[in-house]
């Protein structure tokens, strides 16, 4: 009889917070089942507490890998995108959360990891590493990145500058990108509030873009960056709040 | 089984006080030889301090009654289960796992509804809880044939199956006891007792251990260890008797064979399977402990055994 090959897990020798820190993570079914009811649940209350309503649903059907580039307000933002896909798609949505804000303290951690799936990126130091790790997700067909290029949640409302890694990521790749704006957010959840407020709030998708064309060096990449916060700014609704 | 009969079972409270006293007692002895004699006690004060949380929570969730301890005794197979099968490596086939998810909550859900027949209401399908088995490792076997795969689907599907059996249907025995008349008494003592001839066969081993149990499968364990907590669980239930009212000598050695050869062997038993995948904790779950699977190998293998013997001498209704 040939001996069985047993395919063991990376984490089994790792306590339970620290097989969250990693990634990618090792699928789980367990984790799997939380996520779908929490994000029925996130839905629902994204409808009734905040009348949540999508435009552009149509530019997010894809069985491609499609990275998601939005304005970002509140922790609201990435809650409405992930609402805008399909929930078997839930999976393979991994939203850029900054590793030194979300994968340190336990609860957050929690919410990152089991609740929106969040990929860890580091934003001070390493970049380069994770904006790699982001391509090879990205090689996999119909991996969703959500990622917000600001790099932290605007405080007055207004879209920020770009910073060029989110050119980086597509430039001379063949992915979709698709801009979306989150609009009222800002005034449903700022930054330092404890809980979100019953504003409306709507996300509207842009058509996707594909940046397979452009070169690869730090000019194309600011070119891009400014390029998306252009196509972001103009999707925002003339008589959206503000 | 509810809070209000809880509050008043005088088994119930007599337990609480007992492992009350035993931790604490063990926290002195372990004091004690921590800085009186400055022995090395780190590891064993992560394992105590483990051992007090699980009483703690072993203890809310019975005194809440039968609903939350199935519930809870389900969520545990589940975790252990999910520990199985990441370190087997089952975890890769989501059908399979799948499959196994639905029928350790299908047996959550027979030892929580009525039999349709049966006289009483809420006392848990007793005739569908013991088949469950014959409905779930169809549905395992079915799964290759869904998918139209032979390449490798036996060893998923005895993965598969030894992780229903063996986590999901006996361990359930342990929720489906919370329907006995005697409740309280045979939950608090299974656990109770499992737990002590553990920590039985970790002490005696410690201090009198010399030759290896079973070399080839647990290196730690010794004859010495054994026997000690052998002969630990013979003497338990003569001294709590009181959880076991209509038991006589005859069923009280039983009980004391079952939970001390029982134990040791469900140890070894999930001792055995770690050992051929190589690692040496399923899981690093509980601090001081490993896995959820780590814990409760011994109760796996005492719960059902301990039912059936209980249910063959007086119906647990």
């Amino acid at each position: 009889m040939k001996k069985w090959l047993y395919d063991s897990a990376r984490d089994v020798d790792q306590a339970a917070t620290d097989r969250l820190r990693q990634f990618p993570r090792e699928p789980d079914m367990v984790i799997y089942g939380l996520r779908s009811l929490g994000a029925l649940i996130i839905r629902g209350l994204l409808h009734i507490y905040n009348h949540f309503e999508i435009v552009g649903h149509q530019n997010l059907r894809t069985n491609r890998s499609l990275v998601i580039v939005a304005n970002h307000c509140s922790h609201i933002d990435t809650l409405c995108l992930l609402a805008a896909l399909p929930l078997r798609k839930l999976h393979r949505a991994f939203p850029a959360a900054a590793s030194d804000y979300f994968f340190q303290s336990v609860p957050r951690l929690w919410a990152a990891a089991i609740l929106v799936n969040a990929l860890p990126f580091a934003r001070q130091a390493r970049v380069r590493e994770s904006l790699s790790l982001c391509r090879q997700l990205l090689a996999n067909p119909g991996t969703i990145l959500i990622i917000f290029p600001e790099g932290t949640r605007s405080t007055t409302g207004e879209v920020g500058e770009f910073k060029s890694g989110i050119g980086a990521l597509v430039a001379g790749c063949d992915v979709a990108v698709a801009p979306c704006f989150v609009d009222g957010s800002f005034q449903a959840w700022p930054k330092g509030k404890r809980f979100p407020r019953p504003r409306k709030v709507r996300l509207v998708v842009g058509r996707p873009r594909n940046y397979r064309d452009r070169g690869t060096d730090k000019i194309d990449f600011c070119a891009i960056a400014a390029e998306l916060r252009g196509a972001v700014n103009e999707l925002r609704p003339a008589n959206g709040s503000r | 089984m509810s809070p209000q009969t809880s509050l008043h079972d005088p088994v119930f409270r007599a337990y609480f006080w007992i492992v009350l006293t035993s931790l604490t007692i063990a926290g002195v002895v372990l004091g004690f030889l921590r800085f009186v004699l400055k022995k090395e006690t780190a590891s064993v004060f992560k394992t105590y301090w483990s051992w007090i949380l699980i009483a703690g929570i072993g203890f809310v969730v019975v005194f809440l009654g039968r609903i939350p301890t199935i519930v809870g005794v389900t969520l545990i197979a589940i975790c252990a289960f999910k520990e199985f099968a990441h370190a087997s490596g089952l975890y890769r086939d989501p059908w399979m796992t799948g499959a196994v998810y639905a029928g350790i909550i299908t047996v959550g859900i027979t030892s929580l509804i009525s039999d349709p027949l049966g006289a009483e209401h809420g006392t848990g399908w007793y005739g569908l809880f013991v088949a469950v088995p014959a409905f779930a490792i169809p549905l395992i076997l079915l799964i290759p044939i869904l998918r139209n795969r032979a390449r490798g689907e036996l060893q998923r599907i005895s993965l598969a199956v030894i992780g229903f059996v063996y986590i999901g249907w006996m361990f359930g025995h342990l929720g489906f006891m919370a329907n006995a008349r005697n409740a309280y008494g045979f939950i608090c003592y299974i656990i109770f007792a499992t737990g002590l001839t553990d920590v039985a066969a970790f002490t005696f081993g410690k201090i009198f251990g010399r030759h290896s149990l079973r070399s080839e499968i647990s290196p730690n364990k010794t004859w010495e260890g054994a026997l000690g907590a052998l002969a630990v669980a013979m003497i338990l239930p003569w001294l709590l008797r009181f959880s076991l009212p209509s038991f006589g000598p005859w069923q009280l050695i039983l009980t004391g064979l079952i939970v001390g050869i029982g134990g040791q062997l469900g140890d070894l038993s999930v001792s055995v399977i770690k050992r051929d995948i190589g690692t040496k904790d399923m899981a690093a779950t509980i601090p001081g402990h490993g896995g959820i699977l780590d814990r409760i190998d011994s109760l796996v293998y005492v719960a059902p055994l301990f039912m059936h013997m209980t249910g063959y001498y007086y119906p647990l209704r």
